[in-house]
């Protein structure tokens, strides 16, 4: 799975979107102030890509709702902004935390082969990872499922790739005509 | 009773790993570095999920520059110039 060229040509549609609402500001304001702006319609364009589909994308609706309402609801206009910004995310489970915790603590108590040590550890070592996961990816902090978790994940790569994709062909093409 | 709940426990348990080692193996083909290596040499799963993390970061890091350098174009062309006019026709 790959990000596809009609991925490219819909981010590059809403991202022209975002930066026609954002022209006026853009055109009057800081390098600082411009480069946010171009950001936030980057983002928003990338997340409105899975049409509120995905856990990762409305987390991400939801953020940059928070920075530019107005901007959020121009670009979304096709794909009901409101029920997007508002439709909830999945809740923490606490109690599910606390029965994994008591668990834990009973198995402790055991003793173990090395094998089963070593099995262990690894085990530990894999869920630290996950947890970094949960930081770098939008809403992964609300994701108690660890299987949902990396299929977020892997969506969010392939859209990432092609935010990243379209910028910088953009980039190098104004850069290059410049230079002529 | 306990028999029936460890097995569930346990098929879903199972279920859950296959889903994650499948899932792990789809991650490692996002990743450039880990993709390059011989299919022999075998890769942690914590191996991968900690290179996915620092590739997502790399992500992260190329938009913000890869913003901050369209911001800096926009700013050193003259508003009226020729090259304005391209960049926003590229843009806008």
């Amino acid at each position: 799975m790959q990000p596809t060229s009609s991925m490219n040509e819909e981010f590059l549609k809403k991202w022209q979107m975002g930066l026609q609402i954002f022209r006026p500001s853009i055109d009057n304001t800081s390098v600082h102030e411009r480069k946010k702006a171009i950001k936030l319609s980057a983002d928003v364009a990338m997340a409105s890509l899975r049409k509120g589909t995905t856990c990762w994308s409305r987390a991400l609706i939801e953020k940059t709702a928070t920075e530019d309402n107005f901007l959020v609801r121009q670009m979304l206009s096709g794909i009901k902004a409101e029920t997007l910004i508002n439709k909830k995310l999945p809740k923490k489970t606490v109690c599910h935390r606390k029965i994994v915790r008591r668990s834990k603590k009973i198995l402790r108590r055991k003793s173990k082969s090395a094998s089963e040590e070593a099995a262990a550890k690894a085990k530990r070592l894999v869920k630290r990872r996950t947890q970094g996961l949960r930081n770098v990816v939008p809403g992964g902090e609300l994701m108690s499922n660890d299987v949902l978790l990396l299929q977020e994940t892997l969506d969010y790569i392939v859209s990432l790739q092609t935010q990243v994709n379209v910028m910088r062909s953009i980039v190098d093409a104004a850069e290059a005509e410049i230079e002529r | 009773m306990s028999n029936r709940r460890s097995r569930q426990t346990s098929n879903a348990s199972r279920i859950s790993d296959d889903q994650m080692i499948d899932l792990v193996s789809k991650l490692r083909q996002f990743l450039p570095e880990i993709h390059e290596r011989r299919r022999s040499d075998k890769v942690s799963a914590s191996k991968v999920l900690q290179e996915t993390c620092n590739y997502i970061r790399k992500l992260h890091r190329e938009v913000d520059n890869l913003s901050d350098r369209l911001s800096q174009l926009l700013d050193s062309v003259d508003e009226d110039s020729p090259e304005a006019a391209v960049i926003r026709s590229l843009l806008m």
